[in-house]
């Protein structure tokens, strides 16, 4: 970044051009800046469900316009707007909306005269992600991860008056903090070992003897160990299953999404600070991911914690891709293949965790003995479009065809077989068929075992904006599983 | 005489291998976020020190010390937000030991 004067910095960041690449995060900070006008403007506390979707949905569209017309790179190549991103971005508004919705009537009397601060910290997590899949250099992104992060420590302790809440916040925070540092310290080395902290200036550097220096290779190791603690890859998922049982379900169907979606977003494209010789420890580590959620999550009978063990196997999935990059030698066509085969996973990854997570919610409300694998056991019999929407989510998070997950798994593992890696494919996809175990488990409980007589009448009808949300990621799964290629013309 | 800047880069490496261990091994949370500040300074030493490395006499390189400052900023607003969570921890717990939190596990 090297400027002839002031002025012409001055002009780069206040160029025009750069206005609607950044539209979408400048709406979604708006919104969450106006969520804290509206709690000192007296009589306008009414109008926050109409700021929030006015924002999201002001989002979605801003993403939307990039689609067709990306900006590209603007503000001197700091941050950039691309097909990818657009679509990213339009992930994230329509993840927030959804796990928004699910929020409405969830919090207790204690936690509702707080619901603007909620929401004020739930719509900047929105534009912490788009930050981080947009940013160009290392710094967006720390300011994008934090922006992110800091509102979810928050959330995550939002029922302050439990013990689980507040534990849950704390860990997240403290590990959240660990993982910030040890991204940074990697930052400041690669800084040091190479002068610049810009991705494309990095990317070109690519091959120089700098990048070979053991300053370089720690710092890209540290780097990105600090993105793994975020995408909660082993050795660092043990975190998970804590953090996400003890949130509040809406915020955990966000953190389970948005923040693995995001976080991959940004290390696909600069997996190329990794050496070639890493393919093997990626693919020992994105196998090793899988095995720990899988095996976790096969022993749980709280289904939220089994959810969150399932997402530890499904990043480890979504890592596959980048040891398949590796092994290509580092090759730009196999990147942006590998980045949109993690694309498609977590969007139908999003749409099948948000309605899980969702329905959790919604079950949780009327007693939370109603997410444990007994308290679901006939759960056909009294709500078969609940128990059938479950199913769904369930099928497409085991990857059965038909379903969003199907595909998601099938372009990561066509990354893998096109490097030649059948052995990490073979042993990938038993891994998946391990998961299908527990995944089976909750559609058994669901319709085939009989209901509990002595529970009738505790459960209550459902509501209209969690039907809404629940109907929608269901078309979401649907869509993507049935017309893939849709989704794909998206991406040209 | 100026410093080398391979002993900057060794004292920023203790630092922060300090701050990894104390962050390991330490109970106490309050104990915690000072080893986690630890890292963090590591990462600025680094910067200014990669600033130094890399600027010439006509041009400065100023993404080490800019970035420093985005770390310090957010050092604040990490300490505001877990502070504020150890508060509502030691309100249940009576305690900043993190041994007491066993509410999650399985």
């Amino acid at each position: 970044m090297t400027f002839q004067s002031t002025q012409d910095a001055f002009d780069a960041a206040f160029s025009t051009a750069a206005l609607p690449a950044v539209l979408p995060a400048v709406i979604l900070s708006v919104g969450a800046l106006l969520m804290l006008l509206i709690e000192i403007v007296p009589g306008a506390r009414a109008s926050r469900p109409i700021v929030v979707l006015a924002t999201l949905v002001g989002a979605l569209f801003a993403n939307f316009t990039q689609l067709s017309d990306p900006a590209g790179p603007v503000l001197d190549g700091i941050y950039a707007s691309t097909p990818e991103t657009a679509i990213w971005g339009m992930l994230f508004a329509a993840g927030a909306l959804l796990a928004w919705v699910y929020s409405i009537g969830y919090y207790g009397e204690k936690a509702r005269p707080f619901l603007a601060e909620h929401d004020m910290l739930f719509l900047s997590a929105p534009a912490g992600m788009t930050l981080m899949v947009c940013s160009q250099d290392l710094l967006m992104f720390f300011v994008g991860l934090e922006l992110l992060s800091l509102p979810l420590y928050a959330r995550a302790a939002f029922r302050r008056e439990r013990h689980d809440s507040v534990e849950a916040g704390l860990k997240y925070f403290l590990l959240g903090a660990f993982a910030a540092a040890t991204y940074l310290f990697g930052a400041s080395l690669l800084y040091l070992a190479t002068g610049t902290i810009s991705v494309m200036e990095l990317k070109m550097m690519m091959g120089d003897t700098i990048t070979t220096t053991p300053v370089f290779l720690a710092g890209a190791g540290l780097l990105v160990a600090g993105i793994f603690f975020k995408i909660s890859v082993f050795p660092f998922h043990m975190w998970v299953p804590d953090v996400y049982e003890g949130s509040p379900t809406p915020v955990t169907t966000l953190m389970a999404t948005g923040t693995k979606a995001a976080a991959f977003g940004f290390l696909i494209p600069i997996s190329f600070l990794l050496p070639t010789e890493a393919t093997g420890l990626i693919a020992a580590i994105a196998l090793l991911t899988m095995a720990a959620g899988n095996l976790g999550a096969l022993v749980q009978t709280n289904i939220k914690r089994m959810l969150a063990y399932s997402g530890v196997a499904h990043a480890g999935t979504i890592l596959l891709v980048i040891a398949g990059y590796l092994a290509s030698g580092r090759d730009d066509a196999i990147g942006e293949q590998a980045l949109h085969a993690a694309l498609f996973y977590l969007a139908a990854y999003l749409f099948t965790s948000t309605g899980s997570f969702g329905l959790l919610a919604m079950l949780e409300r009327d007693g939370e003995d109603l997410t444990t694998m007994r308290g679901i056991r006939g759960l056909a019999r009294r709500r078969p479009a609940v128990a059938a929407a479950m199913t769904l989510f369930m099928l497409s998070l085991g990857g059965i065809p038909a379903t969003g997950g199907f595909f998601g798994k099938w372009f990561v593992f066509t990354v893998l077989v096109q490097e030649g890696m059948y052995g990490v494919a073979i042993l990938g996809a038993l891994m998946s068929v391990v998961a299908l175990g527990y995944y089976l488990r909750v559609i058994v409980n669901l319709w085939m075992e009989p209901l509990d007589e002595a529970d009738t009448g505790r459960v209550a009808p459902v509501t209209l904006p969690a039907g809404i949300a629940t109907a929608v990621c269901a078309l979401g799964v649907l869509v993507l599983g049935l017309m893939p290629g849709w989704f794909l013309d998206l991406l040209g | 005489m100026s410093i080398p800047t391979e002993h900057i880069l060794i004292l920023a490496s203790l630092l922060f291998s300090l701050g990894a261990l104390g962050f390991l091994l330490r109970r106490n949370v309050i104990v915690v976020l000072a080893s986690v500040e630890l890292m963090l300074n590591a990462a600025n030493l680094t910067f200014l020190a990669g600033s130094r490395a890399h600027s010439t006499s006509d041009a400065l390189s100023m993404e080490g010390p800019v970035f420093s400052l985005f770390v310090i900023l957010v050092a604040a607003c990490e300490a505001a937000v877990g502070l504020a969570l150890v508060i509502a921890f030691y309100r249940q717990k009576r305690t900043v030991d993190l041994e007491a939190a066993t509410e999650l596990k399985g």
